[in-house]
C-alpha cells in the first residue's frame, strides 16, 4: 500500500517533468469536460422545467358538514408542511359558498344559503412528483393518507395529471440515458486520445523502464495517478467555469413570461461529470502504455 | 550432448514457486562443464523478410567474454535484443542465465532483465533526469532501500567519472558522458551478465581504455560480458575474450567451441 501511495506520488511528481504537454492535456480534457457540462445543464433545466409544469398530481380534499373548524385549520396547517409539496389552498365552507356565489351569478346571488350552508370545508393540494420510478405507488401513499384524516369525507384526486407526469418522466429518462451515455462516449473518446497522445510524451520513459527490469504494475501506477490527477483536476476545473457560466447565466431567462432561472447542475451530475472524466483519463492512461 | 533445459519450463508449471520469487538457474546438462550462462541454438530471427540472424548456435559459459563482431547490419543488435527479451525468440532455442526465450513468458521478461544488463547502442536514458536519477532507475526499479540505493549510486558514478555531474541533466551531457551514465545504469546492479551494444562508440581512445577497465573489473568479479563492438582495437584489450564474428546473420568465424550440429527439429515441432 505504501509502495502504491509512493509510486502515486512519483507519477504527480514525473508529470512536472512535461509541464506544458500536461497543461495542454488538462485544457484539452477541462474543455472536452465543460462542453459535457453544458449540454448537461441545458438537459438538466428543460428537464427541470418540464417537470414542473407538469409534473404534479392535484388532490381535493373534502372534509364533513359541521367539522370541526379548528381541527380542520390545525391539519391545514400540518398539510402545508409535507414533502413535495407545490401549491396549496384551503376553503372554509363560507370562502367556498362565496367563490361559488361569484362564479354563478356575482355577488349574493346565494345569500339564502348563508344560514345553512351546505358545503364542506375543502382543500386543494398539488404535489410535485418526486423523482424515481415509484411515482405511482407514492401518490396511492398520498392519496391514503389524505383519505384517512380524521372527518376527511373524501379525496378526489386527477390520475389523468398523475400519467401525464408519468409519461413525461418515462420520455426523459428514455431520452436522457441514451443521451448521457452517448455524451460520456463522445468525452470518453476525446479525453481518452489526449490523455494517450500525453503518453507518448512518456513512452522513452515507459520503455526505458521495462528495459531496467521494472514489473508492469510500477510502470503502470505512476501513469495511473497521474490519469486520476489529470481528470479531477480537469473536471474541477470544468466544473469551475461552468458555474460562472451559470453565474453569469443565472438570470438572463428570467423575465414575464418565461420566468425561467436556469438552476446549475445538482450535486449527482457533478459527481457523475467527475467521475466520468477520471475513469476515462485513467483508463486512457492504462491504455496508453500497451503498446 | 546438451539436453534441453527443462528447469524454467518445470519451475513455471509448478505452482509452488511464487511468480516473484527469482528462478532458479538452469544448470546445463552436460557433464563435465559449468552451467551455459548464455546458448543459443539453431536461433534464426527474420524482420519482414530478410533475415537478420540465421541459424546461429554458440554456448558462452559463466563468466565468458564474448565480443561480437561484423559489418554493419549484420545482426549483433538483434542478437543481443532477442538476449534481453526485447524481441521475441521464434525460430531456435536459447537460454539466457537460466531463462529458456523461446518459452519465456510475458510476465517473466522483467525477472529476465533484472539479471541482463543492457548498454544501448543509443543509451537509453533519460534526457529530463538527472545523471544520480538515471543511475538510481535501475536499483528503484528492484525496490532496494534509499540509503543502499545512494551508497551504490555514488560508488558507480565515481568510478566512471561522473561525481560532479551528479546532479545535472542528463540532456546537458555530451555524447560520451551519457553513455557513461548508460553504463553506470547497467553496472550499478552488480549484474551476472552484461550485454553492451557499442559501449565505445562514442569515445576517445582514453576514455575507451578506462571503460574496457570497467567492464574488464566486472567480468573478473564474475559476470559474463556480450560485447558487440566494430571497434577492432578492444578486442586486444581483452586477452581472454572470445569472438564471435557474424556476417548477414550467420556465424562466420569464431573462437568459441564449435559444436555438432543436431539435426534440426524445431521446425518440427
Ligand atoms: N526494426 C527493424 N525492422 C526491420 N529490419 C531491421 C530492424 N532492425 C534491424 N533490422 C535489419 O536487421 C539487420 C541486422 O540489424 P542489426 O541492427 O542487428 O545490425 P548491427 O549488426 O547491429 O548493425 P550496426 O553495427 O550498424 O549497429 C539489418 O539488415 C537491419 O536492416
Ligand atoms: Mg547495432
Amino acid at each position: 500500500m505504501l509502495r502504491f501511495l509512493r509510486l502515486g506520488w512519483r507519477g504527480l511528481r514525473e508529470m512536472f517533468l512535461h509541464p506544458w504537454a500536461q497543461l495542454f492535456t488538462i485544457s484539452a480534457v477541462t474543455m472536452a469536460a465543460v462542453l459535457a457540462g453544458i449540454f448537461l445543464l441545458l438537459l438538466h433545466n428543460v428537464n427541470q422545467e418540464l417537470i414542473r409544469n407538469r409534473g404534479a398530481v392535484e388532490f381535493q380534499v373534502f372534509w364533513r358538514e359541521g367539522a370541526d373548524m379548528e381541527q380542520v385549520r390545525r391539519e391545514w396547517q400540518r398539510l402545508a408542511a409535507m414533502d413535495h409539496l407545490k401549491e396549496m389552498e384551503t376553503f372554509t365552507p363560507e370562502q367556498a359558498l362565496e367563490g361559488l356565489s361569484r362564479d354563478l351569478s356575482g355577488q349574493g346571488a346565494l345569500d339564502w344559503l348563508e344560514e345553512k350552508n351546505p358545503l364542506p370545508a375543502s382543500a386543494f393540494l398539488a404535489f410535485n412528483i418526486p423523482p424515481g420510478d415509484h411515482s405511482e405507488i407514492w401518490a396511492k401513499g398520498l392519496l391514503a393518507e389524505l383519505r384517512v384524516l380524521p372527518d376527511v369525507r373524501a379525496v378526489h384526486y386527477n390520475p389523468v395529471q398523475m400519467d401525464l407526469a408519468k409519461s413525461w418522466l418515462s420520455v426523459s429518462r428514455s431520452v436522457i440515458w441514451p443521451v448521457m451515455g452517448f455524451l460520456a462516449l463522445v468525452v470518453a473518446l476525446v479525453v481518452g486520445n489526449t490523455v494517450k497522445l500525453s503518453m507518448l510524451t512518456r513512452r522513452d520513459e515507459i520503455e526505458i523502464l521495462s528495459l531496467v527490469g521494472a514489473r508492469p504494475w510500477y510502470i503502470r501506477a505512476p501513469l495511473l495517478a497521474s490519469g486520476a490527477f489529470t481528470g479531477l483536476a480537469s473536471s474541477g476545473l470544468a466544473l469551475g467555469l461552468l458555474r460562472l457560466l451559470h453565474l453569469r447565466l443565472e438570470h438572463v431567462l428570467d423575465f414575464p413570461p418565461v420566468f425561467l432561472v436556469i438552476s446549475f447542475l445538482p450535486m449527482e451530475h457533478c459527481l457523475l461529470l467527475t467521475g466520468v472524466v477520471t475513469a476515462v483519463c485513467m483508463a486512457g492512461s492504462w491504455v496508453g502504455v500497451r503498446q | 550432448m546438451i539436453s534441453p533445459c527443462p528447469v524454467r519450463g518445470k519451475s513455471l508449471a509448478n505452482k509452488e514457486e511464487a511468480p516473484g520469487k527469482p528462478p532458479r538457474f538452469t544448470k546445463s546438462g552436460r557433464a563435465g562443464t559449468e552451467f551455459g550462462m548464455v546458448e543459443f541454438k539453431r536461433v534464426s530471427y527474420v524482420f519482414g523478410s530478410s533475415w537478420a540472424l540465421k541459424d546461429v548456435s554458440f554456448t558462452l559459459e559463466k563468466g565468458g567474454f564474448l565480443f561480437l563482431t561484423g559489418h554493419s547490419g549484420a545482426g549483433k543488435t538483434t542478437l543481443l535484443r532477442l538476449l534481453y527479451a526485447g524481441l521475441p525468440l521464434h525460430r531456435g532455442r536459447a537460454t539466457v542465465a537460466g531463462f529458456e526465450l523461446h518459452k519465456l513468458r510475458r510476465r517473466h521478461v522483467p525477472e529476465l532483465r533484472r539479471r541482463v544488463s543492457v548498454v544501448f547502442q543509443d543509451f537509453k536514458i533519460l534526457p529530463q533526469r538527472t545523471v544520480f536519477e538515471n543511475v538510481a532507475l535501475a536499483l528503484e526499479v528492484r525496490g532496494v532501500t534509499r540509503q543502499h540505493m545512494e551508497r551504490r549510486v555514488r560508488a558507480i558514478v565515481r568510478a566512471l567519472g561522473l561525481e560532479s555531474k551528479s546532479y545535472t541533466r542528463c540532456a546537458h551531457l555530451s555524447g560520451g558522458e551519457q553513455q557513461r551514465v548508460a553504463i553506470a545504469r547497467s553496472m550499478v546492479v552488480n549484474p551476472k551478465l552484461i550485454l553492451a551494444d557499442e559501449p565505445t562508440g562514442n569515445l576517445d581512445a582514453d576514455l575507451t581504455t578506462d571503460l574496457m577497465n570497467i567492464f574488464k573489473q566486472f567480468h573478473s568479479y564474475g559476470a559474463t560480458v556480450i560485447m558487440a563492438t566494430h571497434n577492432r582495437t578492444i578486442l586486444n584489450m581483452v586477452p581472454d575474450a572470445h569472438i564471435l564474428h557474424l556476417e548477414q546473420g550467420q556465424v562466420a568465424e569464431t573462437t568459441l567451441p564449435v559444436e555438432q550440429d543436431e539435426p534440426h527439429t524445431e521446425g518440427l515441432l
